[in-house]
């Protein structure tokens, strides 16, 4: 019998080859997502060294990044800015020239590499997958070890070798308790998290989230908890699969078939973390005292239960923090003790790999529904699978006669590469991930919060308590 | 990649403290290919090279014709801090140098550049300020530097040691990167593949199709 272990040991193990003298371990990569990004500097330094792809079938090429969400049709003429359509035709290159597999803007399934890779089935429990994007964990809510890697270096040797070497994280276990109240939804589970042990609380560790409020959760809302795990700056994130993940991964394109299923079954059911296994580090929380949360500063950890005021920095005793506080006020120009809800907003933006799925869609359409936002916004459907699922239910209707631009497919205006950018000054109330200085748009006010909030902030032009609309 | 050995060349005193990536590869050529005769050369410190015409800081170091064949660089502490950009790492080795020293570096740039086979080595402050005095006093100075021993060899004779990782150390004396250690595995890798498509054969592939 051999020691009890976490689901991360498991699937770690499972994947290393050889441990160097100095610890570090080379691992099995089983998948591997690329995006435009700077991969080009891993394929410009692949075709000088004359390597190719060592497991083309392996890796799947996304456009996303740098993807503008309209003008499709146009082809590259849609792209007036022609670094961003260089970028974007670098990856069409060498996707081809490496015979890699590739979902290109006209793709049926082109979408957000973290949004597909679920939908497809590619991310499956018990995998390693990498990616060059720090947002990689997302997939680890499929039960899969998935890691972010180097756009440069790292990608290259992971397209050469199929392994990547790492150095073995701690492992934390982040249980979720008792029951979440209404309205409160898995973005909200994540930012309380986040402002609880801060983006520097998970750095090093591979988290695994568990309890019963996870267990609950649908595979949508377990996808946003593990998106966001850098956020707190642990690069995997982690849930172990269960009923949920099986009945989510049956129906997808590259789930096992016929007798390979039952198979696979079996082996996944073997994964979760063994009873009596020991994590480097446990946190619990009570879903229970969890609320609505929205952003107020300038890193994901400044947030707060919607019904409360911008913190004052002349009560914050360490100097460091008020120090942050201070120039993060500043910059989103807001005055201590003002109520979060009567923040006033310019726009909205509802999309990203954290909140674009469809069950995210019909939360933000469920408060919307019939009615008219008071600003403008955009709603960005993380997958062209999920802009059909969507306007096959007729969301799409919703949020245009509520005043919001449908568009296409991309990480849009989360991390602006595409152009799509909040303008200086603006204030936004988004769904995505990031609300640094200058991330959504240079001099950009991003406040970040749950699609459904989102969707209240643009019914009252300010930020707003989505408990309000029920 | 380029083996390092022992190296004698002429070294360029840089005393700017805080040089970030971002100043070594300006944001604006991250979208650049990068391919022989078309590299990142050009962008190395470019607005600290140029000013906005583009035409040549003359009070910048490295537009003194005494340092135009520098290959090693003696820079200012916090070196290559800031943003992950490996394209600034490839801008340091497509200007033509092989070596930084400075007090301290950015942790994610000095991997990178150690990995591209440009040895950066961190040396206390008051040698770097020495290296500075002295190659001041005679610019087109050269120093010499013996990784094997371990060993920096100043323009007045004086020899100075300075430490590095022995993983690192030995990539950087054979030339070989961490694709060249990996496929030392060649044979482990393929026999623990095989091994895993028998056991796992649903584990998904992907196929190039025509839509993309």
């Amino acid at each position: 019998m051999s020691a009890p272990r976490t689901l991360f040991e498991k699937i770690w193990d499972e994947h290393v080859i050889v441990v160097s003298p100095q610890g570090e371990a080379l691992l099995y990569v089983d998948f591997n997502l690329i995006n435009e990004g700077q991969s080009f500097l891993a394929f410009d330094q692949l075709r000088m060294e004359g390597r190719r792809a060592r497991r083309p079938e392996q890796h799947l090429a996304v456009t996303d990044h740098y993807l503008p969400t309209i003008n499709r049709a146009l082809g590259t003429a849609g792209m007036p800015n022609p670094e961003i359509r260089r970028v974007v035709e670098m990856l069409d290159e060498n996707a081809a020239e490496f015979r890699l597999p590739h979902v290109g803007w006209f793709h049926p399934d082109q979408g957000i590499a973290h949004v597909i890779a679920p939908e497809l089935g590619i991310a499956q429990p018990g995998m390693l997958i990498t990616c060059n994007d720090s947002h990689t964990a997302t997939n680890g809510a499929c039960g899969a070890l998935a890691v972010p890697i180097g756009g440069g270096n790292q990608l290259r040797h992971v397209v050469a070798t199929q392994t990547v070497w790492l150095k073995q994280p701690k492992t934390m276990r982040i249980s979720i308790d008792g029951r979440l109240p209404n309205a409160v939804t898995a973005k909200d589970v994540v930012l309380s998290v986040i402002r609880e042990i801060g983006v520097g609380g998970a750095t090093g560790y591979a988290v695994e989230y568990a309890g019963p409020a996870i267990t609950a959760m649908s595979m949508e809302g377990r996808l946003t908890v593990c998106n966001m795990s850098i956020e707190a700056g642990a690069r995997i994130g982690m849930i172990a699969p269960d009923e949920t993940t099986y009945q989510f991964l049956a129906g997808s394109k590259n789930a096992p078939q016929d007798g390979d299923w039952d198979a696979a079954l079996a082996y996944w059911q073997t994964l979760p973390t063994d009873a009596d296994a020991v994590f480097d580090r446990e946190l619990a929380f009570d879903a229970a005292r969890f609320a609505p949360m929205v952003s107020w500063g300038t890193s994901p950890d400044d947030c707060s239960p919607v019904d409360g005021v911008v913190p004052d920095p002349a009560q914050i005793a360490d100097a460091e923090r008020r120090r942050h506080v201070e120039r993060a006020l500043d910059y989103m120009r807001l005055t201590p003790t003002t109520p979060l809800e009567r923040i006033a907003i310019d726009r909205v933006f509802i999309g990203s790999c954290t909140n674009s799925r469809i069950e995210d869609l019909r939360a933000a359409a469920q408060v919307l529904k019939g009615r008219r936002a008071v600003v403008p916004g955009m709603v960005s459907p993380g997958s062209s699978a999920v802009k059909r699922q969507a306007e096959s239910e007729g969301l799409d209707r919703i949020f245009i006669a509520a005043g919001l631009e449908w568009r296409d497919s991309g990480c849009s205006m989360c991390n602006g590469s595409n152009g799509e950018l909040v303008a200086p000054g603006e204030r936004c109330a988004s769904t995505t991930n990031r609300n640094f200085e200058g991330r959504q748009g240079r001099g950009a006010l991003t406040h970040i919060m749950s699609p459904a909030m989102v969707a209240a902030a643009a019914l009252s032009g300010r930020l707003a308590d989505v408990r309000r609309f029920d | 990649m380029l083996a390092f050995t022992v190296l004698t060349a002429i070294a360029a005193p840089l005393d700017i403290a805080k040089i970030d990536t971002g100043m070594i590869l300006p944001g604006r050529y991250m979208r650049r290919h990068r391919r022989p005769g078309h590299d990142y050369g050009e962008a190395f410190l470019y607005d600290l090279r140029f000013d906005e015409t583009g035409r040549p800081r003359r009070d910048f170091v490295l537009n003194d014709p005494a340092y135009h064949e520098a290959k090693i660089l003696v820079a200012g502490g916090d070196f290559g801090c800031g943003s992950s950009r490996e394209g600034a790492a490839f801008a340091v080795m497509d200007y033509g140098l092989r070596a930084l020293l400075a007090p301290s570096f950015g942790e994610i740039f000095q991997v990178n550049c150690i990995q591209n086979g440009i040895l950066a080595v961190t040396l206390a402050e008051p040698v770097i300020h020495d290296l500075w005095r002295q190659l001041r006093a005679r610019p087109g100075s050269a120093l010499t530097i013996d990784l094997p021993n371990q060993r920096l060899i100043a323009p007045d004779g004086m020899r100075h040691e300075f430490d590095i990782g022995p993983l690192r150390k030995d990539r950087l004396i054979r030339g070989i990167d961490d694709i060249d250690v990996t496929l030392e595995h060649l044979d482990g890798i393929e026999a623990f593949e095989a091994k895993r498509r028998a056991r796992l054969p649903w584990l998904p592939a992907a196929k190039r199709d025509a839509r993309a």
